[in-house]
């Protein structure tokens, strides 16, 4: 991807290549600082979260969702998920980050391949399952709409849409491959 | 009323630390302390994923990919003014709600155009950045069939979107 796009720019404009890696990088640690920022909350406000037992609560809560939809039975991991998962719905991806990045790590096994568990964990991330799309929201007014908040219905339904669906693909993929993978075994 | 919830839940979880006799300040702390090691070792990853955008979009690749995928998005029920930030959108979350202003100050808050892009941007994620994000302390390097499940699902969602714009 990046070699096609500077095989393009050698050919369209040769010096913008390094001032746009550049831009990119600077950019890129500028978001790092601010992420450290917010990671520095809610990982403090996480492990008051962690220490009080309110994340096994939590946990304990979410539990049969959990087990079900993951195949996750790890209580360490199941607590994660479930604040993973919370947090993505108050519309905090920012807070979701380090929780699903900590559970990522408790479920790897180290065979480079990636496993249900976390397949599942990554398409429920990235697919939104927002509540509230605040940012969408606050651009919208800011940009002098009547009644910025008149999207949050058909969201809420498309989110549904998209997160359901992905957790379908993610189900039928799995069988598929489990197949395949029998298939090929047999001689 | 959603800016009360956030302070609340904070209130309410210092108490709740408070009652279970646990020091609030120190484990804070200890969490807070993790921030600084996570993010330093993301950081390559956002920047890598960050220089591949840019250079996309300042070579014109996209524009031209929009271009040429605009029949796809109308066949679709996509505008085919918002092909950019659909083609973005799994990238980059700054740089699709840049588009998105630039679509409301084209277009004008209340259009069809603008409602449609918003609730596209609602209802999706940037799908790389979370896969790499996620992925970046692990050993994984075989995602399957993770990424085309979120991509196919998240196209469904905007085609979902737009209709659902149309009525609502």
């Amino acid at each position: 991807m990046m070699l096609i796009s500077i095989g393009v720019l050698i050919f369209v404009d040769p010096g913008a290549t390094l001032d746009a890696m550049i831009g990119a990088s600077t950019s890129a640690l500028e978001l790092c600082i601010e992420l450290c920022a917010v990671y520095a909350v809610w990982l403090g406000l996480l492990e008051i979260v962690d220490v009080s037992g309110l994340g096994q609560k939590l946990a304990r809560l979410l539990r049969p969702l959990i087990k079900k939809l993951f195949r996750v039975d790890n209580e360490e991991i199941q607590k994660m998920i479930a604040l993973n998962m919370s947090a993505n719905m108050l519309g905090l991806g920012n807070a979701a980050t380090p929780m699903g990045i900590k559970a990522m790590q408790a479920l790897d096994d180290g065979s480079g391949k990636a496993n249900f568990s976390m397949i599942m964990l990554i398409v429920v991330n990235a697919t939104s399952i927002q509540l509230l799309p605040s940012t969408v929201i606050s651009l919208r007014s800011n940009a002098g709409s009547a009644d910025a908040a008149d999207i949050i219905l058909p969201t809420l339904l498309s989110t549904i849409v998209t997160t359901g669906l992905g957790i379908v693909f993610v189900l039928i993929c799995y069988m598929i491959h489990k197949k395949l993978k029998a298939r090929r075994r047999r001689p | 009323m959603s800016i009360y919830i956030l302070p609340v839940l904070f209130v309410a979880l210092f108490l709740y630390g408070f009652f279970k006799k646990i020091n609030t300040y120190d484990t804070f702390v200890k969490g807070a302390k993790g921030a600084i090691s996570l993010v330093v070792s993301i950081f390559p990853f956002i920047a890598c994923i960050m220089i591949a955008v840019a250079l996309l979009r300042v070579s014109g690749v996209t524009a031209f990919l929009a271009q040429i995928l605009t029949p796809v998005f109308t066949f679709l029920g996509i505008p085919p003014e918002l092909c950019e930030l659909v083609l973005l959108r799994p990238f980059t979350g700054s740089g699709s709600f840049a588009l998105l202003d630039d679509v409301l100050a084209t277009y004008g808050a209340d259009s069809y155009i603008s409602r449609c892009a918003c609730v596209i941007l609602g209802c999706s994620e940037t799908i790389f950045y979370v896969a790499t994000v996620y992925f970046s302390q692990t050993k994984v390097k075989k995602l399957y069939y993770a990424i085309p499940c979120a991509l196919v699902a998240s196209i469904i969602g905007a085609i979902v979107a737009c209709l659902l714009c149309r009525v609502m």
